[in-house]
């Protein structure tokens, strides 16, 4: 059985799998809204904010570049740091790039690595906690997406999409579309039912 | 100012003016996610009260020197609209007033809020009066509640507030302007539903010995209804988008 809970809602004696959670008297409880399984014992949060990791794939627009460093806005409370260093590509603010987290240090700031501009294109801003189901597992449903609309996607883990080529307007609206209704099952079919119909129309 | 020569009979027949009960409350409605550019808010209608409540952030700090190196700050700015009231407070100006007011829905969240996620972040709590008709502020605190938890902000519990006073011998539950004005006391508390945990307290007035207990089990009996309200205010949206295509 999956319920909708908010925080401070009681989600079991048994410490759950997932994140955002506190534990208090032996009892777990939720601190952000998300959804409880309790045959699975885990709980996915539906809102709340991204908190970088290592090896996080990102899209970012480049704030502010300087000589060896660049400060990149991702969407975020951390700043990415593109030291040139680890990069042989002249940025300039105002840039779009898609990087990699190399860590992440203790005054709220990314290093990121491997840069690569992104050119032209469109980019989206969706609830970072939706990314993995737009996703899909093992990148299934991207995939799908992609091959319906002929765009190229870049997914960041911050909530950030780009999208360019093809139909962008399909593929965006397909997004948006699975970032509303990540929490329902058959969701898979629908967005194929959706994307099949919207290629038929054109 | 309110004179206490014109002061109206208050209780009559253990009814109220608006014809309540003692410890009944006002029709209190709630809905979530109002506002699309803003990461969080809510829409609440108290009585006659009518307040928008909206969060902004976690983000970085600014002006730099506000910064916490240890945890996320909390601003926040409760304002009364030009239009909201009659009298007195009928002004958008900070005031003594909607500082302090300010002050307390701040101090409500800091302690609930898991502030130690965000170093050096801010996250900013908008409390915005439309149309006021007594207990603002409990109304404020409890808008912004659901708005802090619809905008992702991870937080201990979700508390709500409620104000009782005293008018004579008898305490009265959730007081319009009317009852404010003219009562004994008004006691505005918040509460964390979860473990009854108080995040504010102020009391208006003086109380007798031994009635504050009282004053505490009335906010708790009526403090499961508006935590209810808060509730299905979240679950709302994504309720109905269950409903639709299943996954319940």
């Amino acid at each position: 059985m999956r319920k909708i809970v908010v925080p401070g809602e009681l989600l079991s004696d048994k410490s759950p799998r997932g994140k955002d959670i506190i534990i208090e008297n032996g009892k777990a409880y939720a601190t952000v809204m998300g959804v409880y399984d309790d045959q699975k014992n885990s709980f996915v949060p539906l809102e709340g904010p991204w908190y970088p990791q290592s090896d996080d794939l990102v899209i970012g627009i480049v704030e502010e570049a300087k000589l060896t460093t660049s400060i990149v806005d991702m969407n975020s409370l951390y700043k990415g740091l593109l030291i040139s260093k680890y990069s042989d590509t002249n940025m300039e603010s105002g840039d779009i790039v898609e990087a990699i987290v190399r860590d992440v240090d203790e005054t709220r700031t990314a290093v990121l690595q491997r840069p690569r501009k992104l050119f032209g294109g469109k980019i989206i801003d969706v609830k970072p906690t939706k990314v993995h189901r737009i996703l899909g597992r093992e990148d299934t449903m991207i995939r799908q997406i992609e091959q319906s609309t002929g765009a190229t996607i870049k997914i960041g883990m911050n909530g950030r999409i780009w999208i360019k080529g093809g139909d962008v307007a399909l593929a965006s609206k397909a997004i948006l579309q699975i970032e509303e209704e990540a929490h329902t099952s058959g969701l898979t079919e629908r967005i194929n039912k959706m994307l099949t119909e919207g290629k038929n129309n054109k | 100012m309110s004179n206490p020569a014109n002061k109206p009979e208050l209780i009559v027949n253990g009814k109220r003016l608006d014809g309540r009960g003692l410890d009944e409350l006002r029709p209190i409605k709630i809905t979530s996610s109002v506002l699309k550019n803003a990461a969080g808010s809510s829409f609440i209608e108290w009585g006659n009260n009518k307040i928008m409540a909206a969060v902004n952030g976690p983000r970085e700090a600014l002006p730099k020197h506000t910064q916490d190196p240890d945890k996320a700050v909390i601003k926040c700015r409760y304002s009364m609209s030009p239009f909201s009231s009659i009298e007195e407070h009928g002004s958008s100006r900070p005031s003594r007033r909607s500082q302090e007011i300010s002050k307390v829905i701040r101090e409500v969240f800091e302690n609930v809020a898991m502030l130690d996620y965000f170093p050096g972040g801010e996250i900013e709590i908008f409390v915005e009066v439309l149309q006021s008709d007594g207990g603002t502020r409990a109304a404020g605190i409890t808008a912004a509640s659901v708005a802090m938890a619809d905008a992702g902000i991870p937080m201990r519990d979700l508390p709500y507030a409620l104000s009782v006073g005293r008018v004579g011998d008898t305490l009265i539950t959730d007081m319009n302007k009317i009852e404010d004005n003219y009562s004994d006391a008004d006691i505005p508390m918040a509460v964390c539903p979860r473990n009854d945990e108080i995040l504010l307290l102020q009391m208006d007035g003086t109380l007798k010995r031994g009635e504050f207990g009282q004053v505490f089990e009335k906010i708790k009996n009526a403090g499961k209804v508006i935590s209810k309200l808060q509730t299905d205010a979240l679950k709302e949206p994504y309720i109905n988008i269950m409903k639709k295509y299943g996954g319940l």
